[in-house]
């Protein structure tokens, strides 16, 4: 052990510290902007890759104020992003400096020098046999032994060489001496272990005297004060957010809400607003306003009304509900309660459309669109985009109450470009089975078309089976859902009224029909292709269906749903309700009922696997699709002879008795 | 919490609690109490049970099928009044004690008829609401499932109505009613989003 | 002291030839170091303890309200500190309430349980949802302890008759206020949907 420590009087260590703990900064931060910059690329890129009329409409009708606000987001963001830049240059500018530094100076090339490599001495490879050695080393010893020295040399020189002789010949002795080799391996040098000194990377004259207290007191305040500050910051900071990326205090209120409601409540946009209202984050932004306020500005939002000198709160707070709603969307699912799930969903519909929920909303959501004359003017009760595509553009404008006719085409390509769902096909899928046995991890496979309410309807099944099937392939068994990624990023809202750009998605819920419940948080969908809308497949001239559709000009979307649980251990019919809802439309949503038909794979599949296993197995998903459409589309099933029980009361009272007896139980509970 | 009940009144003759401009909770509480208190009252025994009186389910009864009687004369107002009636006396005469399967039973029995006499008089808002308490309640039968779906056709609550329809062919998937329903109002939404 | 000098004189000039200047310690350092230390963890200790503890207290009920129970001590509070005679079946009422509110809220929070906990290991609540639950789960259960003894007290030998018909007015109560819940559900629906009816709630078309 050593007494006493070497300071580092001729700066050959210090470099070396700094340079360390600079690209332990550096080069993480870097990596971290330089993939920002190729995402934020990507991201830009998919907003053009889909880029639509519905973005387009959504800048031109957005607001001054809107757009000012937008800029402003985006200009906070580009200068942040400034300031880390800067750093990061000044940062490898210093490294450079010390590189340079390092390289110039000569005590540092010193104390390099004296490490200690037999093979670069002699000039060989690490690979060399005894020979090559040998013969290297007479090469070597030839020239620089003592006395084969040239005699004009200086005496300076002289023992220049003779060092560099003597080091030679070491490292000769290293590679064939016994001895010497193994000192060599164990401790690095021919000679045995070398004097080893501790050091302290700081020059000397801050840890002399006077300096010395200041250098003990920076110490103190850097391990006592503040690395613990940092520490206690990050850790209370990532205690204070959620996973889902909402306050805690947020996401409490927001349990306490789902824990204390009352099933005879109705769950209405102002319940779920005043329950937003109350979030930890419009507090912390704006201390000075209150529930009440925020509560009034959301209203504002929806309403579509000036919120005076509060108008930029407004902005902010409304645009910080998307994430809130999805946090409360998460718990909602959590607690299993369908009617809060659903009306959050069209909560955000509402605030990202500035569109109060009525039976109108689908129409209100389109610009120029007058209310008044809506609600009144007609005579046919209209509510839905489709139903207003039936009749000829003059009339819609009549419909709508717009009379200039650039303002109605611009309505028009709106509403024909917003994506609605049709449903295909769906299935519970077990990848590379035919059918979903017991205990199998299924997953909900949704064949969709994403069509314009233009467009004239057909049937699903007009669409043909080869359209609607999966890769059957390794990597589509391994992972089914990597597929998905295929396709396009949504792109850009129409959203004139949300203070920024957004692209959305559609909220997968999966509902268990015995109970009317949700069973698992929900999926998001953010990936479908806006292809088919700018087909013109109008549903006032196509007048042959049969004639004018060609499946071939459609594109088929993917959905896939994880599904929670495996399926049930005994064989039968499960119904499931799945929900597929867009964030960002009224009336674009899919709502359907899936079975879940759990059987044991039959003799002849089984066989047939078997037998073809590595064959091609089309013909064999050919049928399971047949098989899993029937089960799926109810209506379309035959007529059983079951004659209706309608008889009332009598048959039915036992069991309703027993049913609510062991319910009412939790139901009352819940109350 | 404990403040907002300094308000708390009672009424030494009454024997009634009161708290003025109470919130809702509060509200709902001292009713409660006061609930208890009239049934305590009336009550003898100490030892009270959950076994259900005699004289109330009789009571009931009769006013019950006095609207039957209405119905089968083709009253149907008066039928409902009845009803409404028989349903007004158990809520108040039935003590909070009784038996909770006898009154659970007792009250769907009799919502379930005025959810049909309200469904032939046009009160389809009523019927629905009648009917989303019996669901509540737990009686998920199909009954329950086709007057909903009706109620919900008339009130032109398309989608909902499809919800509802599902459901009752998910929990009993063969019943031809529910099934014919369900193909009216796949047809009648698809008029509604203009699908033809 | 002296002593103390040379023998670490001695051990430094074998291997340091004295550069190292020595300095006096009193005997007494180490011992100040050390007490100072542990007096310091103590105090942290004994502080954290409290501040735990305190937090636990403060944290708010995952119930709205408790004003079965509150309503109950207000009434016996009132007719002990003699401001008013309430009659016995009075507070009897009352108690009964504050015990099928009690099962109530066993209840519920058992129910609850699996999808609080699914909450918290998702990391959609934080930690202190989840130590509010456990902690609402221990009051609930003393809560209705206290009430069953209240009523042994009241009427001796009551208890389990007590526990029973709680249990019927629990769920009656419940009934009822879904039942009482019709009217207004029929409001707001009307008014979500757009829908007039008249005077004797038939539909208009």
């Amino acid at each position: 052990m050593p007494q006493s420590y070497d300071y580092d009087e001729s700066s050959e260590t210090w470099p070396f510290f700094i340079l360390a703990v600079l690209c332990v900064v550096l080069v993480p931060l870097t990596a971290m902007q330089l993939w920002e910059l190729v995402s934020g690329k990507k991201s830009e890129q998919h907003l053009k890759d889909q880029a639509s009329i519905l973005g387009e409409m959504s800048e031109q009708y957005a607001s001054r104020e809107i757009l000012e606000f937008r800029a402003k987001a985006m200009a906070k963001k580009s200068k942040w992003l400034a300031k880390r830049n800067l750093f990061i240059i000044a940062g490898w500018t210093v490294v450079a400096y010390l590189v340079q530094y390092i390289g110039s100076n000569e005590e540092i090339q010193d104390a390099a020098t004296l490490l200690f490599d037999p093979y670069a001495l002699l000039d060989i490879s690490t690979s060399s046999t005894d020979r090559e050695v040998r013969s290297a080393y007479r090469k070597l010893s030839v020239k620089f032994h003592p006395d084969k020295l040239s005699k004009d040399l200086s005496s300076e020189q002289r023992s220049v060489l003779e060092e560099q002789y003597v080091l030679i010949t070491k490292a000769y002795k290293s590679l064939t001496d016994e001895i010497t080799r193994e000192n060599y391996l164990k401790y690095g040098h021919p000679d045995g272990p070398q004097a080893i000194s501790h050091g302290i990377a700081l020059p000397k004259f801050l840890v002399d005297s006077s300096a010395s207290t200041i250098m003990i007191l920076t110490y103190i305040a850097l391990l006592g004060l503040v690395l613990p500050y940092f520490v206690s910051r990050w850790w209370s900071r990532t205690q204070s957010v959620t996973k889902k990326g909402i306050h805690v205090k947020s996401a409490s209120y927001f349990s306490d809400r789902l824990f204390n409601y009352k099933p005879s409540q109705v769950v209405t946009l102002d319940l779920i607003i005043e329950w937003l209202s109350h979030a930890e984050e419009f507090k912390l932004m704006f201390p000075e306003l209150n529930e009440k306020t925020f509560e009034t500005l959301l209203h504002d939002q929806i309403n579509r009304k000036h919120s005076g000198n509060l108008e930029t709160a407004k902005l902010r707070i409304v645009a910080k509900s998307n994430v809130l709603l999805f946090g409360l969307l998460d718990i909602a699912t959590t607690f299993r309660n369908l009617e809060i799930s659903n009306m959050t969903i069209d909560t955000l519909k509402a605030v990202v459309q500035a569109t109060p929920i009525s039976p109108y909303s689908q129409l209100l959501q389109l610009p120029n669109v007058n209310a008044e004359s809506l609600t009144e003017g007609s005579v046919d009760d209209i509510r839905t985009i489709g139903k207003l595509f039936t009749y000829e553009d003059a009339k819609i404008g009549k419909i709508l109450g717009i009379d200039d006719s650039t303002k109605l085409q611009e309505t028009l390509s709106v509403a024909s470009s917003i994506p609605h769902l049709k449903l295909i096909r769906a299935e519970f899928k077990v990848p590379g089975e035919s059918v979903v046995t017991p205990q199998s991890m299924p997953h909900i496979s949704l064949k969709v078309l994403v069509r314009s309410a233009k467009h004239k309807f057909f049937p699903p099944n007009l669409i043909p089976d080869e359209m609607c099937q999966d890769k059957d392939d390794f990597e589509s068994l391994k992972d089914p859902f990597a597929s998905l990624l295929e396709q396009p990023k949504l792109p850009q809202t129409f959203a004139p009224y949300y203070p920024g750009k957004r692209s959305g998605c559609w909220c997968a819920l999966v509902v268990l029909q015995k109970d009317g419940k949700v069973i698992q948080t929900p999926m998001l969908v953010d990936r479908l292709s806006f292809e088919n809308l700018n087909k013109d497949f109008d549903k006032r001239t196509v007048k042959n269906l049969d004639e004018e559709f060609k499946p071939e000009d459609w594109v088929i979307g993917s959905i896939k749903i994880p599904f929670s649980q495996p399926a049930p251990e005994e064989k039968g019919d499960f119904f499931f309700r799945v929900i597929v809802k867009s964030t960002e439309y009224f009336g674009t949503d899919l709502d359907f009922t899936l079975s879940l038909s759990v059987r044991d794979p039959s003799p002849v599949e089984q066989m047939e696997k078997e037998a073809a296993d590595e064959a091609s197995e089309s013909d064999e998903d050919d049928s399971e699709l047949d098989e899993n459409d029937d089960s799926n589309d109810e209506s379309d099933e035959e007529e059983s002879d079951y004659t209706d029980i309608d008889t009332d009361t009598d048959d039915e009272e036992p069991e309703a008795g027993r049913v609510s007896d062991t319910k009412a139980e939790g139901d009352s509970a819940e109350n | 919490m404990a403040t907002s009940l300094s308000a708390l009144q009672y009424d030494t003759n009454s024997k009634l609690l009161d708290v003025p401009d109470a919130s809702e909770d509060i509200e709902m509480n001292v009713k409660q109490i006061n609930k208890l208190t009239q049934d305590l009252v009336s009550e003898n025994n100490p030892n009270f049970t959950p076994q259900p009186r005699d004289d109330s389910t009789a009571m009931i009864k009769k006013l019950f099928e006095n609207g039957l009687k209405q119905l089968q004369q083709q009253k149907m107002a008066e039928a409902l009044k009845s009803v409404n009636l028989a349903i007004e006396m158990a809520q108040r005469k039935r003590t909070s004690w009784e038996a909770f399967a006898v009154q659970l039973q007792e009250l769907q029995f009799m919502m379930k008829n005025r959810v049909d006499l309200c469904l032939v008089q046009g009160k389809f808002m009523d019927a629905l609401q009648d009917l989303d308490f019996l669901q509540n309640t737990g009686l998920t039968t199909s009954d329950v499932f086709i007057r909903k779906t009706d109620s919900l056709l008339k009130l032109k609550q398309y989608e909902q109505a499809r919800a509802e329809v599902e459901r009752g062919l998910s929990l009993d998937p063969t019943n031809a009613k529910l099934r014919v329903l369900h193909i009216e109002n796949t047809r009648k939404l698809a008029e509604y989003n203009g699908d033809v | 002291m002296s002593f103390n000098d040379t023998q670490h004189n001695s051990t430094f000039t074998e291997d340091d030839s004295g550069t190292v200047e020595m300095k006096a310690v009193s005997f007494y350092t180490p011992l100040i170091y050390v007490s100072i230390l542990v007096i310091s963890l103590i105090v942290f200790a004994s502080h954290y303890r409290k501040k735990t503890v305190k937090e636990l207290n403060e944290l708010p009920s995952l119930f709205d309200e408790s004003i079965a129970r509150d309503l109950y001590f207000e009434l016996k509070q009132m007719n002990d500190s003699g401001e008013a005679k309430v009659h016995e079946k009075v507070l009897k009422a009352a108690l009964l309430n504050r015990g099928a509110e009690a099962i109530r809220r066993t209840l519920k929070l058992k129910e609850s349980e699996p999808q609080i906990t699914m909450l918290y290991k998702n990391g959609c609540v934080g930690e202190e949802y989840w130590k509010r639950y456990q902690n609402e789960v221990k009051i609930v259960e003393l809560d209705f302890k206290d009430a069953v003894q209240t009523a042994e007290l009241m009427q001796p030998g009551w208890p389990q008759l007590f526990i029973a018909v709680s249990k019927e007015i629990c769920f009656n109560q419940a009934l009822k206020r879904r039942f009482q819940a019709i009217l207004l559900r029929k409001e707001v629906f009307s008014k979500q949907w757009q829908v007039n009816f008249d005077s004797t709630g038939k539909l208009i078309e």
